[in-house]
């Protein structure tokens, strides 16, 4: 038998005490890494410093962080609506693609309009086509009772494949040499960059973004509804909470928002759509917003944190040699450290006593 | 078969803050006998069991195993004292195959022998009378197969004192039929057997000795030839003593708040029932005679088919569909913390969750102003701590209790549900819901649904019987002739048409 046992806490966490369990979640993870790199024959301490200055360690490669974060933020903001209500969407993948093909069909059909009505409108088409992969699950679950998690992560996947059927064919530039990819948008389809920095002006939608949905938990009654449905479904029911209602209507607005990062994406960062945006954005998303605790202003924090992560792991497949999937490595084992972690915010030890 | 008993406790005592789950009980298990455990929700069955199978430890009192002094400090002494519990919620792994299951968690060698263990489980099922396929999977078995299996895991690992939790609640009368067979047989064998049950026919036919449980006290124990009728028995349970005395002067009933007329639906047969504001009206009953039914079909968890239930003067699905937040219906569910509150959430976001449609400007929530108004309401209902930013799991259960009264009253409804209002409440905090509740007559029609016959005697100006999805009788609280006939209408033994005379 363990000398101790397991009590469940009587005080709810404060919040220091909630940060410090999540540091030292990321600390654990971060030492499992260095040892994995040490069984590959990776100088650890070198390795997780060339993973820390590829990422933070200077201009250019901050700002490719924080351009990584962009997406990352908004998809994360977009599941975390919904694990609010203790819906799994796992979707946010296809959601980000549906978004990106629905502003790409815009600045193809319109690319001479300008820039004040044709930006809103591939925003617009974007949130549809998202919210659109948002919605289906979310009927297939109310109509069907299928699972959401199996439904939004196959459809992540139809999603892919109608993005590469898009720029294999009917989209496909005809000067690109056989590259799967759009044209170039026009001009007035590009959003752009702030100053003479390598960061677009998403990070302004964002900003944004992330107030309104804090609000929209904080200070309206939908928000709170949500909110309460999520802890207690049966109290839902019993307070006449529209809980099928809000299933949809979290899962469209999840859907929207990752499409909002979708359009950000193939606007600002690659000008067209193409594959290689389908990087994992909104799988990453998923570990940013546990690892956030589901609220807007951590997940921005986490968001460049494991964007940092992806920009780092570069440097380190180049100064090392280490192979560019670690990445991927590092990033689940933050997900399980800070799972675990969970026991410690509403659980703690206790010795024994000697019976 | 004299032996010392398998299990006596002597003095159990447990209390649960202010409240006294287990006051001084003394029961004895004695071999190949079956003790019944008879009691209301929350009389305080499960602490027993819980102190029994070593999840708890009670205050102060002792065990004795064939007389020798234990303590089950964990579940696992328990365990292997020879400790076995049946719980109502079977503990199967769904995935896994009976003879998997049986052997779950048992240690053995390393290899698993699949002929040898298929045979065990058949061997041992043929003993006490049990058809059972050793390979079946769980999740294709019956609920009186799952039993079984459970049954099987306990025989294997040769407990001597089974106890079952309501093992009749889940099972068909063919299957209930069935496990009272094994039963009788595992008492020949020399086991002893703790039954937990609120039928009172079923205690009747198999158990040996009877034990009543009320409010945490063991207030008889009888050998049940002893007995002559169920009726004793659910005197026995409700109990009758006035241990509050609260002053009611009756209101002129007014205006119709609820209406049923034949409601047939969930295994309700025929009910009637007309509530006046003004009144209130004592629902009693065995648990598990149709209250719960007709209390979540009145509030709106579970649809009705006919047309036969009105509130406030409007078709059930219009009601549902138009009722505002406020001056109309209050449910006051018994489960405090899976249905009426949000554990997670905090006192203010638990005030809100009924009463939010009194605090909102467009799609704005108004939290401040609802902070105001539930920080008075705190205040003056005494809920403690009063912090609106305390989470409602931090609550006892009297205080959730207040919390959800406050709230709940505040919403001046013209109709209440108000189900098992003092379970669990200590004295003072029951005077305090009693008087709540007759205040708020002034206002209101009220539904009391009580498995304490006292308190249905001390509010109601009426008090309705129910018995098997009927409703046996409707009465006058003055009538004593009818009051006194209670335990036997619970029984389903009077038919409470007015006798003749």
């Amino acid at each position: 038998m363990l000398p101790m046992r397991i009590v469940k806490r009587q005080e709810p966490l404060g919040f220091g005490g909630s940060f410090f369990v999540i540091f030292s979640a990321l600390v654990v993870s971060l030492l499992l890494s260095a040892f994995l790199l040490f069984l590959g024959g990776t100088p650890p301490v070198r390795g997780m410093s060339v993973l820390f200055q590829g990422a933070f360690g200077s201009r250019w490669a901050l700002e490719d962080s924080v351009l990584k974060a962009i997406p990352i933020f908004l998809c994360s903001l977009g599941v975390a609506v919904a694990f609010r209500l203790k819906i799994w969407n796992i979707g946010a993948e296809g959601q980000f693609a549906l978004g990106a093909i629905g502003a790409t069909w815009i600045a193809l059909s319109f690319p001479a309009w300008p820039k004040h009505f044709l930006l809103p409108a591939m925003i617009v088409m974007a949130m549809v086509g998202g919210g659109l992969w948002g919605l289906i699950p979310a009927l297939l679950r109310q109509r069907l009772k299928t699972n959401e998690i199996i439904v939004t992560l196959m459809m992540n996947y139809i999603a892919i494949l109608l993005l590469d059927y898009l720029v294999y064919g009917v989209w496909k530039d005809p000067r690109s040499f056989g590259f799967p990819m759009t044209p170039m948008f026009s001009e007035q389809a590009i959003v752009g960059k702030i100053g003479s920095t390598s960061i677009n002006w998403g990070l302004a939608h964002c900003l944004i973004l992330g107030l309104v949905v804090w609000v929209f938990f904080r200070f309206t009654r939908v928000g709170f509804e949500i909110k309460a449905s999520g802890d207690n479904v049966r109290a839902a029911r019993y307070a006449g909470l529209p809980y099928d209602r809000l299933v949809v209507l979290v899962m469209v607005l999840s859907g929207a928002l990752a499409g909002w990062a979708g359009f950000l994406e193939a606007s600002a960062t690659v000008n067209r759509l193409q594959p290689s945006i389908m990087v994992g954005y909104g799988y990453t998303a998923i570990v940013v917003a546990w690892l956030a605790r589901l609220h807007p202003a951590s997940i921005g924090v986490a968001a460049i944190l494991l964007a940092g992560l992806r920009v780092g792991v570069e440097s380190l497949q180049l100064d090392l040699q280490v192979p560019s999937a670690f990445g991927g490595i590092i990033e689940g084992l933050i997900l399980l450290t800070v799972l675990a972690g969970g026991l410690f915010t509403h659980y703690r030890f206790a010795w024994r006593r000697k019976i | 078969m004299a032996g010392p008993p398998l299990i006596r406790l002597a003095g159990i005592c447990k209390s649960f803050g202010k409240v006294h789950a287990n006051r001084d009980v003394s029961l004895t298990v004695a071999e190949g006998k079956i003790l019944a455990l008879l009691g209301e929700n929350g009389a305080g069955k499960s602490t027993l069991m819980a102190i029994l199978a070593g999840q708890i430890q009670p205050d102060s009192g002792d065990i004795f195993l064939r007389e020798k002094k234990v303590q089950f400090t964990s579940t696992e002494k328990a365990i292997k004292a020879g400790i076995g519990m049946v719980y109502q919620h079977f503990k199967l792994v769904e995935a896994m195959t009976v003879a998997e299951n049986v052997f779950l968690g048992q240690s053995g060698g390393w290899w698993l022998n699949w002929a040898k263990m298929h045979r065990q489980v058949v061997d041992l099922a043929e003993q006490y009378g049990m058809k059972i396929n050793p390979a079946a999977r769980i999740r294709d078995l019956s609920m009186g197969e799952k039993q079984q299996v459970e049954i099987l895991k306990l025989l294997h690992r040769k407990s001597t004192v089974l106890i079952f939790d309501e093992p009749t609640a889940v099972l068909t009368p063919a299957e209930a039929e069935n496990l009272f067979a094994t039963m009788k047989l595992m008492v020949g064998k020399g086991k002893g057997i703790v039954f937990i049950s609120h039928k009172l026919e079923e205690v009747m036919a198999i158990a040996d000795t009877i034990a009543i449980l009320r409010r945490g006290e063991v207030v008889a124990g009888m050998a049940a030839a002893e007995v002559t009728s169920t009726a004793e028995l659910a005197e026995c349970m409700v109990g009758r003593e006035v241990l509050l005395q609260v002053d009611r002067l009756p209101l002129e009933p007014r205006q119709m708040v609820l209406k049923v007329t034949d409601l047939g639906d969930y295994g309700l047969r025929g009910v009637n029932l007309e509530l006046r504001q003004g009144e209130i009206v004592g629902l009693v009953g065995v648990a598990g005679n149709g209250q719960k039914q007709l209390v979540e079909m009145v509030c709106g968890l579970r649809r009705p088919t006919g047309n036969s239930l009105r509130i406030l003067g409007l078709e059930w699905a219009r009601f549902f569909r138009s009722a505002g937040w406020d001056k109309a219906l209050a449910y006051i569910p018994e489960d405090r913390q899976g249905l009426a509150t949000c554990p997670g959430l905090s006192l203010i976001d638990n005030f809100l969750l009924t009463t939010r449609g009194g605090f909102v400007r467009g799609p704005w929530l108004l939290r401040q102003q609802a902070g105001i108004k539930a920080l008075r309401l705190m205040q003056e209902f005494d809920i403690r701590p009063p912090d609106l930013g305390a989470f409602a799991w931090q609550l006892s259960g009297g205080n959730l209790q207040k919390m959800v009264l406050a709230r709940e009253f505040y919403r001046k409804p013209r109709l209440i549900v108000a189900e098992q209002p003092t379970q669990g409440l200590d004295i003072a905090a029951t005077e305090d819901v009693w008087k709540l509740l007759l205040e708020a007559r002034e206002a209101a029609g009220i539904l009391l649904v009580t498995g304490d016959l006292a308190e249905a005697i001390a509010l109601a100006d009426r008090i309705g019987v129910m018995y098997n999805g009927e409703m046996v009788d409707l009465f006058a609280v003055d009538d004593a002739e009818k009051v006194a006939l209670i335990p036997q209408m619970m029984a389903g033994l009077a038919s409470g048409e007015p006798s003749a005379v």
